[in-house]
């Protein structure tokens, strides 16, 4: 049974790039928009991690970290995983990677498999 | 405001002189008054012809209630003058130094309805204006900061797919791709690499400029630092069989940034590997001095001519047009590099000599200076030396400095060695004393960033300038 990813991305071309990259390596990869579609996408199918870029427009990070505490969370996003150390975003215990953009795409393969199969 | 004519009349009946004569008169008036009383009463009581004891000691008696009157006169007239004029004059003289600190809310309050007064409302409407000018200046100097950070933000966004995708053609997610197309593929993505290093520079100036660079300060071994700077570099200068050199004295263990310092240290030698011929040595020295830790990076490549040594920490100066294409980089290197040492109250130069090679240095302090402020790196230190020398220039020959700086402007000879020749030919021609003419080479020199008479006052001795060194060497 393939590992279940879900994509929370405003920008349509990280969202299908991302999509793109992990479909070929054997996951079922989901996609959402926002941070509330991203709500709704999690009662859904129950992902088994989310790819969550901090920056985007509808439901603030916070919230959606507040509502998601038993699946495990990739941060993707252009600020520095120090940024958003000062957010306060990094304290919960099911965030588990931090994605620099503009990310290497077999890195990203590497530590999505590591973080699934651990 | 109106403004009033510098008549007599006006300086006669001013407001100021009509209270002063008003007080002047007053305290002539009294003891004339007291006077005439005493020998009115005096001529009542005796009649005249007569004098007897009783009337001399009387007399003295009043002299000396007269002159008590006239000190207390005196006393009071000192008051009100002191009221009128000199405490206003004191406010207003507290006022301009408040303000020259920077303090532009202040606002003076005096109340003694007199041209002082007035004066004292032109300050306030003054430093109103130039309060209004200096929150313009800031919020100018904000939106700039601001600007540069969003766009680079929203410039690094697209940057995200885009490499992605490229990576995903490199790799073969769509196909096995030819030769050709390979080819291509690797120049796109060296090229939005490149791209994608100048945003991230962009950032750091961005954040250098509004004083949002980040500092973690601990407790630090500095020969750890510099060794594993090495390591990692010592790979890129193997490509050109270069070797490095270290030197390192004891240092204490002091709080500094470590990845800050290896950013710096990077930086230098990646320049020094880029500029050295293949086959040669890069020393890396760090040494305690005074309250400082010197390090420096001493490369026996190309070196620098005068005016490239000026404006080389400038953004996006690069020494020929050409030397972007030959030796990559974005440009913004060594502007980052003198952000991160100023904001930390230390300093960066460089000593080189064309043909012979440079040496970059810079000082951290040993206590780390926690407030961090802006730096404005992307100010054009060319624009700013000009400026000192001109001032120096002035000075030093009075108002013909002025004509003189422009000559030489104008002949592009505003470079050390040029400046230098001009001044011993102004000794030669005994134009200005042979001592002062040495004491113009030191402030020049100075502006020029021959910084050891400021840093190095401790090991005069064992710091030859780079010129004696290399001329040794040879």
């Amino acid at each position: 049974m393939p590992k279940t990813i879900l994509i929370v991305d405003d920008e349509e071309d990280v969202r299908e790039s991302v999509k793109t990259i992990l479909q070929s390596n054997g996951y079922t990869v989901e996609t959402a928009v926002d941070g509330d579609d991203c709500l709704n996408k999690v009662q859904e199918r129950r992902p088994d991690l989310i790819l969550l870029d901090i920056m985007m427009p509808g439901t603030p990070v916070v919230e959606i970290l507040k509502q998601i505490q038993d699946i495990k969370i990739a941060f993707m996003s252009v600020v520095r995983i120090s940024d958003a150390r000062k957010r306060g975003l990094c304290s919960q215990s099911n965030i588990v990677d931090f994605f620099q953009k503009p990310f290497n795409v077999s890195d990203l393969v590497d530590r999505v498999e590591f973080i699934l199969n651990k | 405001m109106d403004t009033k004519k510098y008549s007599l009349k006006n300086l006669i009946f001013s407001k100021i002189n009509r209270k002063l004569s008003f007080l002047v008169i007053g305290a002539l008036m009294a003891p004339a008054l007291g006077i005439y009383l005493f020998y009115y009463v005096l001529s009542m009581s005796f009649p005249s012809g007569v004098f007897s004891e009783q009337a001399a000691l009387l007399r003295t008696t009043a002299v000396f209630i007269i002159i008590i009157i006239s000190i207390v006169n005196a006393g009071i007239i000192g008051f009100f003058v002191t009221r009128s004029i000199s405490k206003p004059i004191k406010e207003l003289h507290k006022a301009t130094i408040e303000l020259e600190k920077g303090n532009y809310d202040i606002r003076l309050d005096i109340k003694t309805d007199d041209e002082i007064s007035e004066l004292g409302n032109a300050f306030n409407l003054t430093t109103a204006a130039l309060g209004r000018l200096e929150k313009e200046r800031k919020e100018i100097d904000n939106a700039k900061t601001e600007f540069l950070s969003i766009t680079s933000h929203e410039l690094r966004s697209p940057m995200t797919p885009m490499k992605a995708q490229l990576q995903m053609l490199q790799e073969g997610y769509f196909g096995k791709l030819n030769k050709k197309q390979k080819e291509s593929l690797e120049i796109i993505t060296r090229n939005s690499d490149r791209l994608d290093n100048i945003i991230v520079d962009f950032l750091e100036i961005s954040r250098i400029e509004a004083a949002r660079l980040k500092f973690n300060f601990k407790e630090t071994d500095i020969s750890e630092i510099v060794d594993e700077t090495i390591k990692f570099m010592d790979g890129f200068a193997k490509e050109k069989n270069i070797k490095l050199v270290v030197n390192i004295e004891k240092l204490p263990v002091i709080d500094v940034d470590p990845d800050r310092l290896s950013q710096v240290l990077r930086n230098l030698i990646n320049n020094a590997i880029k500029f050295s011929q293949e086959n040669s040595k890069i020393e890396i020295d760090a040494k305690l001095n005074g309250e400082y830790i010197l390090f420096s990076v001493r490369d026996y490549g190309c070196g620098l001519s005068c005016d490239n040594q000026i404006r080389i920490f400038e953004p996006f100066y690069q020494v020929e047009s050409s030397s972007r294409r030959k030796h990559g980089g974005t440009g913004l290197g060594l502007a980052i590099c003198r952000g991160i040492v100023e904001a930390q109250k230390g300093k960066i130069w460089v000593e080189s000599k064309e043909g012979k090679g440079s040496k970059f240095s810079f000082t951290v302090p040993l206590a780390p200076i926690r407030k961090i402020e802006p730096i404005k790196v992307l100010f054009s230190s060319k624009k700013l030396i000009e400026k000192k020398i001109c001032e120096e220039f002035k000075s030093i020959l009075g108002p013909l400095g002025n004509s003189e700086f422009d000559e030489l402007k104008n002949k592009n000879a505003l470079g050390k060695e040029d400046l230098f020749d001009y001044i011993d030919s102004l000794t030669d021609l005994h134009i200005i004393p042979q001592k002062k003419g040495e004491y113009f080479k030191n402030s020049v020199g100075e502006i020029f960033g021959e910084e050891k008479t400021v840093i190095n006052k401790n090991d005069d001795t064992n710091y030859n300038s780079l010129e004696d060194e290399v001329l040794v060497r040879n």
